[in-house]
């Protein structure tokens, strides 16, 4: 074992016999991987989008391309944060990881409730459903996937975040674990009840519906809301010495690769799906 | 702040499992314990080989009860769902639960030895892919004890025919459900055997020093990890259409079943090399040692082997001949399919090359490795009849085609891991198979597997159809499968013989030495079985044949032996990974959850618990709860010291083998 | 290790004893396996385009037989020239050589690749031979359309039209002119079934919304053995089918009788309805149906099938005829001019004329008819015609049989 004494090499880490970290391989070829995944279903699509029935519905008739170029403009933009935060936590500084794993939580938050607000409208207001035609088929299953990814993307972001925060010997600190788990709890429940109360808030106005109603009706959604980002904010305050620093610079780059290919293959996705019904 | 910051890449130092912490430490050696939490991947290993072997064995007896069917015109062994399911079985089995894991023993048991590794890149991601696979095997398996029975549709699944339509039971869901599982635990495993092989040389294991069994490992790694997920696709969409009513095979909603047959074959192809791959693996290792000789053109066959595997992408629709594809395309893959000839080809030139001039010693894995070489060439002609589209026309799913495969994947695959077993037994466990009943059961399994199969060309060529549960005494194929079932029951004797010579010698076999067969590669430098640590002293490669070179050069590698042993001494011992339970864990809320989705009706009545959903939800929060702890009890391990003569001390955190 | 060495140095001669006896045990048999002229058979073929399919073959068969004889031999050859055949010579090392030679790989990798050169061509030519009727033929090419179902085939007439009923729709047996290239358009409604004559034309498959043909021809008039080759299910093996090639005269006359209406027997006035034959025998699972009749002479037997038989007894045929509607046969088969016009099931309007039952499985004769009628599940597992009347509780006394029987043997 070598002395790794001194500064980090981020690029290089001699104990492997190429010196990538065999963590980031790991994630390169998980992705070569996960590329062949994504590229069987959006052949999928493209195929039965070449023979479409007589009756199947026409996909710009259904798409709202204003809403998803603002998605996909949100996802690049949380690529930025994340790549801030590799950057930020291979010069050690934690705080401004933090910052940017919040902001990327933040955008990939914001992205999965735009995708479920497109799912519920083209269910229940242009009566696309994943049974009843093969465009709505290949959508909701090729779009479902990348959206789960994304969601698994957010929920290992939050893991991350909150493993910042993890003291010294944390192994024998049964405090802290229960901490800990409250702490990914409340993150958890403040992106549900903010995404719902959003949308709840977009339907309201959406139904012509007053303001003070939709208080009215969504107060404990709110109240718990503000419940969450207090309790989040309570949870992040600074607390003792870290377990967490340079050394894990290289589990952040990996989560940043992942994130990073989820991403392209929006930008794939959003072009062969959406895009190309636009040409 | 520095000080927390450098321990976190380090291991924690040895005292660590002493302390109580919030994470189970399991420490047992032995006991079921101590298997359910290992991390060794020799341990890994040989479970793998277990579980195959078990397999191959049931598979076997489905493939015996195939045989008693056809043995007559007209037979009533069976009744034809029973044969269908012995097929869909037999083959599903074989491919997945058989010769798969038994190619991942010896990845796991023999590929970080011969590299100079200490262990997998990722112990504990090596665990779940062994417990994964078990989860899966019993998925697919759980129909033989359930009232909708095993899977009927085939090994290939063709939609859709595994329609919820046309397969309405529970039995397509199983195998729906099981192949995927298989698919998560393979691609995990592949991605660890990647890491490994690139990053865990020893000093001085160059790429082009690598043995050709761990080049080959590598090559099938990598087909594993880009082709599992073109099956798991096309079973996602079967199961969401079985599931929640989707159309992707659904031909009244516009569905193409023949996009089914493209992604599976895409996939399907890519496996006959990953079922192939490793066997030529071994035979490459085994004819070397036997004949005393360096492998003649080692750039050539791994250059070849990769090429194979590059290729192995670009010929799936060879499968689809008889869909109508068209003029242009079945030109083009008949083509391709032809140029997948010369690599193999040149495989064998190589292996030829290797015996010329050398000190042949005929011992039983080589016995298995010579008639690998001859019974692969066999099946590798048929193969090239095959890609010849107007012929394959005719043969295709025809029995031609059945002794084609067999050819390969018995006389190939098999009879290469065999000889595997044979080769590495002793080093495995330290006990030898006898010459005179290793001898025995190559001959008898060699002549049952010809006299089984070597007909079956003929009843292809005069028109028996595969996957048929009876035939009528008319058609000429009465002699032929006759002959095939006695066959058959020979091939049963021989594997009988060979299986009760393995279970014999593991127990109160002949003790030998280290290196029994003057071998070429590291891992024969280790004692047998190899201590828990592996090498003592990580080596330095300075040649191809590694631990060759080392036996010439004795006293040069043992000065170099003695100054590392000083050097990682300072550096605080040999550095071992903890057992964990977590993998299991991970493992068991994913078979959990496969039972809920593919084995629980769907009951609309109100409840949640014990309903399809709620078994579901519970497997996942299980396999969550797992893959959480495992994240978070870290991957710190312990230091090993040994003493001069290898022991480690007498201290109970210490491993002792 | 002497029983070891005995055993090895006696292997070779063990190898080849073993075959000698395997040859001694097959002279015994009455089909030697390596004659393959069954009825199935991909080598005694009877069209061109099996021919140029079998042609391919014995191309790639050569080929790959002249070089298994000279690797093989080079392989043999090491093996037994540099054997250790003392353990000293075994543990002795052998002299350093190269690893390799690259004009040796390099000549023998241009070896391989003139030798699938040789293979290539022919297999290109054969491509195109094959796939659709050559051009100057396209003129005289007979169109049929093939469908496959769960577990038998329904051929359709496209030039054969009949006034108010479409086009000329059989089942389980293809007639078709010898001498004419016929182009078969092959369809699945189903699963996926594949259309295979051995004799005449390698498959291609029928797969659901998926237009495939192929093309195929009798050089003379015959019987030929068809069978699904595409697993389709429970009764995957035992759905099979004949081709009928006829002279051209012959030919007409098959499809003047077919496009007729089904044919009507009057019974005398006084006469009465009589079973002819005994009770039926209860038959043993998979058991074969059929004779030698259609092995020795079959396009003669099929010949007499088109004919009224003797001794037909008009007033059972009356009362079958009346039951055919009254016990739901009717609601899946057609029986054009009777009334009855189920499409789900295969057409029956000449039912009496076709040599086999039940998708070419056993052999149309009044036992084997009432056989398939009394428990088709047993005869052909899983098939729909047991679903439809036996599950919905339709019963059919032995009598009710008789006279389904007779009806259905009438129509010729």
């Amino acid at each position: 074992m070598s002395s790794h004494a001194g500064t980090i090499d981020h690029h290089h880490d001699p104990s492997t016999s190429t010196g990538i970290p065999n963590k980031k391989l790991l994630m390169w070829t998980f992705l070569a991987s996960d590329c062949m995944f994504f590229g069987a279903l959006i052949s999928t699509h493209l195929i039965y989008r070449l023979h479409p029935m007589p009756d199947a519905p026409s996909p710009k008739n259904i798409f709202s391309i204003e809403l998803t170029s603002f998605s996909t403009f949100i996802l690049l933009m949380s690529s930025l944060m994340m790549a801030l935060a590799v950057t930020a936590i291979q010069k050690g500084n934690l705080k401004s990881m933090r910052w940017s794993i919040l902001t990327t939580i933040f955008f990939g938050s914001i992205f999965l409730g735009c995708q479920v607000y497109e799912f519920q409208e083209f269910v229940e207001i242009k009566k696309m459903t994943i049974t009843n035609s093969m465009l709505g088929t290949t959508f909701f299953t090729l779009t479902g996937t990348h959206g789960t990814h994304v969601a698994i993307g957010v929920l290992w972001l939050i893991l991350m975040y909150v493993r910042s925060f993890q003291p010294p010997e944390a192994g024998r600190n049964a405090a802290w674990f229960i901490r800990h788990a409250v702490h990914i709890a409340v993150i958890i429940g403040a992106i549900l009840l903010a995404i719902f109360a959003t949308l709840a808030l977009v339907h309201t106005l959406h139904t012509g519906g007053s303001i003070s109603a939709y208080f009215g009706g969504h107060f404990a959604m709110l109240a718990g809301l503000l419940a969450c980002i207090a309790a989040g904010i309570f949870l992040a305050r600074p607390n003792g010495p870290v377990n967490f620093g340079e050394a894990n610079a290289i589990d952040v780059e990996s989560m940043g690769l992942y994130w990073h290919f989820v991403d392209i293959v929006w930008i794939v996705i959003f072009t062969a799906v959406y895009l190309l019904e636009y040409l | 702040m520095e000080a927390i910051l450098k321990s976190d890449l380090h291991a924690k130092d040895a005292h660590a499992p002493a302390k109580s912490t919030l994470f189970w430490r399991p420490t047992a050696q032995t006991g079921l314990i101590s298997w359910l939490t290992t991390v060794d991947h020799k341990k890994i290993g040989f479970l793998y080989g277990v579980f195959a072997l078990f397999f191959f064995l049931v598979g076997g007896f489905e493939a015996l009860l195939i045989r008693l069917q056809l043995m007559y015109p007209n037979g009533t062994v069976l009744t034809a769902q029973q044969y269908n399911t012995m097929f869909t079985m037999h083959g599903t089995t074989m491919i997945f639960l058989a010769v798969m894991p038994l190619s991942a023993a010896f990845f796991n048991f023999i590929m970080p030895l011969q590299i100079g590794a200490r262990d997998v890149a990722f112990p504990r991601l090596n665990a779940f892919s062994l417990w994964t696979f078990v989860a899966g095997a019993i998925i697919i398996n759980l129909g033989w004890f359930m009232h909708d029975g095993a899977p009927d549709g085939g090994w290939v699944g063709y939609a859709p025919l595994t329609s919820k339509t046309f397969a309405a039971d529970h039995s397509i869901d199983m195998w729906v459900m099981g192949l995927q599982l298989l698919g998560v635990a393979s691609i995990a495993a592949s991605l660890n055997f990647i890491v490994t092989i690139i990053n865990l040389r020893a000093p001085g294991m160059t790429m082009m020093r690598l043995p050709v069994f761990t080049w080959m490992t590598l090559i099938t790694a990598f087909l594993i990890v880009l082709s599992f997920p073109f099956i798991t696709i096309a079973l996602v969409e079967l199961m969401m259409d079985r599931l929640f009513g989707t159309n992707f095979f659904e031909v009244s909603n516009g569905g193409m079943p023949i996009l089914w047959q493209h992604l599976f074959w895409v996939f399907g192809h890519p496996e006959v090399y990953i079922l192939i791959l490793p066997a030529m693996g071994i035979v490459s290792e085994i004819l070397p040692t036997f004949s005393r000789k360096p492998l003649f053109g080692y750039p050539i066959v791994v250059f070849s082997g990769a090429s194979i595997g590059f290729l192995g992408f670009s010929v799936w629709s060879h499968h689809m001949f008889t869909t109508g594809m068209g003029t242009m395309a079945t030109a083009a893959f008949s083509l391709a399919t032809m140029a997948i000839a010369v690599p193999t080809g040149v495989k064998i030139f190589n292996w030829i090359g290797t015996l010329w001039n050398g000190h042949i010693s005929m011992r039983t894995p080589m016995m298995f490795a010579l008639g690998f070489v001859w019974m692969f060439m066999i099946g590798g002609f048929s193969g090239v009849m095959h890609s010849a589209a107007p012929a394959d026309a005719q043969q295709q799913d025809s029995y031609f085609v059945i002794a084609h495969f067999h050819y390969v994947l018995i006389g190939g695959s098999l009879f290469a891991l065999l000889a595997g077993i044979h080769y590495w037994f002793p080093l495995m466990f330290g006990r030898k198979v006898s010459e005179f009943w290793g001898k025995l059961s190559f001959w008898v399994i060699f002549a049952g597997f010809n006299i089984t199969f070597f007909p079956m060309h003929f009843l292809g060529l005069n028109g028996m159809p595969r996957r048929t549960f009876t035939y009528d005494a008319n058609l000429g194929w009465n002699a032929a499968n006759f002959i095939a079932t006695i066959g058959a029951l020979i091939l049963g004797v021989g594997i009988f013989i060979y299986f009760a010579v393995m279970v014999y010698t593991f127990l109160k076999g002949e003790k030998v030495a280290k290196d029994v067969w003057d071998a070429r590669t590291l891992e024969w430098s280790l004692p047998n079985p190899p201590p828990e640590y592996n090498y003592r002293v990580i080596p330095t490669v300075h040649a191809r044949d590694a631990y060759w070179y080392n036996k010439q050069h004795k006293e040069e590698i043992a000065r170099e032996e003695a100054e590392k042993a000083k050097a990682e001494a300072a550096h605080g011992g040999i550095h071992m990974p903890h057992q964990s339970i977590y993998p299991f864990v991970a493992s068991l809320g994913l078979l959990i959850a496969a039972v809920g989705i593919a084995v629980i009706d769907h009951d609309p009545s109100p409840g949640f618990w014990g309903k399809k959903i709620g078994v579901s939800m519970i497997g996942g929060v299980v396999m969550l709860a797992g893959i959480y702890f495992w994240a978070l009890e870290g991957n710190e391990g312990y230091h090993l010291h040994l003493d001069d003569e290898g022991h480690a001390p007498a201290d109970k955190n210490a491993a002792k083998h | 290790m002497r029983l070891s060495s005995l055993l090895t140095s006696t292997a070779r001669w063990g190898r080849a004893g073993f075959a000698l006896g395997a040859l001694a045990l097959l002279a015994g048999c009455d089909y030697n396996f390596w004659r393959m002229d069954g009825h199935q058979s991909t080598i005694t073929v009877a069209g061109p385009v099996a021919r140029s399919q079998l042609e391919v073959f014995y191309v790639t068969c050569w080929v790959t037989l002249v070089i298994f004889i000279l690797v093989g031999g080079v392989l043999a050859y090491a093996t037994l020239k540099f054997r250790a055949k003392t353990e000293a010579e075994e543990k002795a090392i052998p002299p350093e050589q190269g690893h390799g030679n690259p004009l040796i790989e390099l000549g023998l990798i241009g070896a391989s690749v003139l030798a699938l050169v040789i293979i290539a061509i022919p297999t290109l030519k054969g491509i195109w031979y094959t796939y659709d009727v050559p051009e100057d033929r396209k003129a005289d090419t007979y169109e049929i359309t093939a469908t496959g179902y769960q577990w038998w085939f329904k051929f359709e007439y496209p030039s054969e039209q009949i006034a108010g009923s479409g086009a000329l729709t059989t089942g389980n047996e293809l007639v078709i002119p010898a001498g004419r290239p016929v182009r078969v358009n092959v369809r699945a409604i189903d699963v996926i079934h594949s259309f295979w004559v051995p004799k005449l034309a390698g498959k291609v498959d029928m797969i659901p919304n998926r237009g495939n043909f192929l093309w195929l021809q009798a050089d003379e008039p015959g019987y030929f053995w068809g069978q699904c080759a595409e697993y389709c299910g429970d009764s995957h093996a035992v759905m099979r089918f004949r081709v009928i090639a006829l002279s051209p005269k012959d030919f007409a006359d098959w499809v003047a009788q077919q496009t007729s209406p089904a044919r009507n027997v009057t019974p005398k006035p006084g006469e009465t309805a009589k079973a002819q034959f005994a009770s039926l025998r209860t038959f043993k699972q998979n058991e074969s149906g059929i004779t030698d009749k259609y092995d020795v002479a079959p396009l003669e037997a099929w010949k007499a099938k088109q004919f009224p038989e003797k001794g037909e007894n008009a007033a059972l045929i009356a009362q079958g005829k009346a039951l055919f509607v009254s016990k739901t046969c009717a609601s899946c088969h057609e029986v054009r001019g009777h009334g009855a016009a189920g499409i789900s099931g295969p057409n029956l309007t000449h039912i009496g004329a076709r040599s086999m039952l039940a998708a070419g499985l056993i052999e149309n004769n009044a036992e084997q008819l009432q056989r398939w009628i009394h428990d088709p599940g047993a005869v052909k597992p899983g098939n729909k015609m047991a679903k439809g009347y036996l599950d919905n509780n339709i019963k059919l006394t032995p009598e009710n049989e008789v006279a389904l029987v007779a009806y259905l043997q009438s129509l010729k």
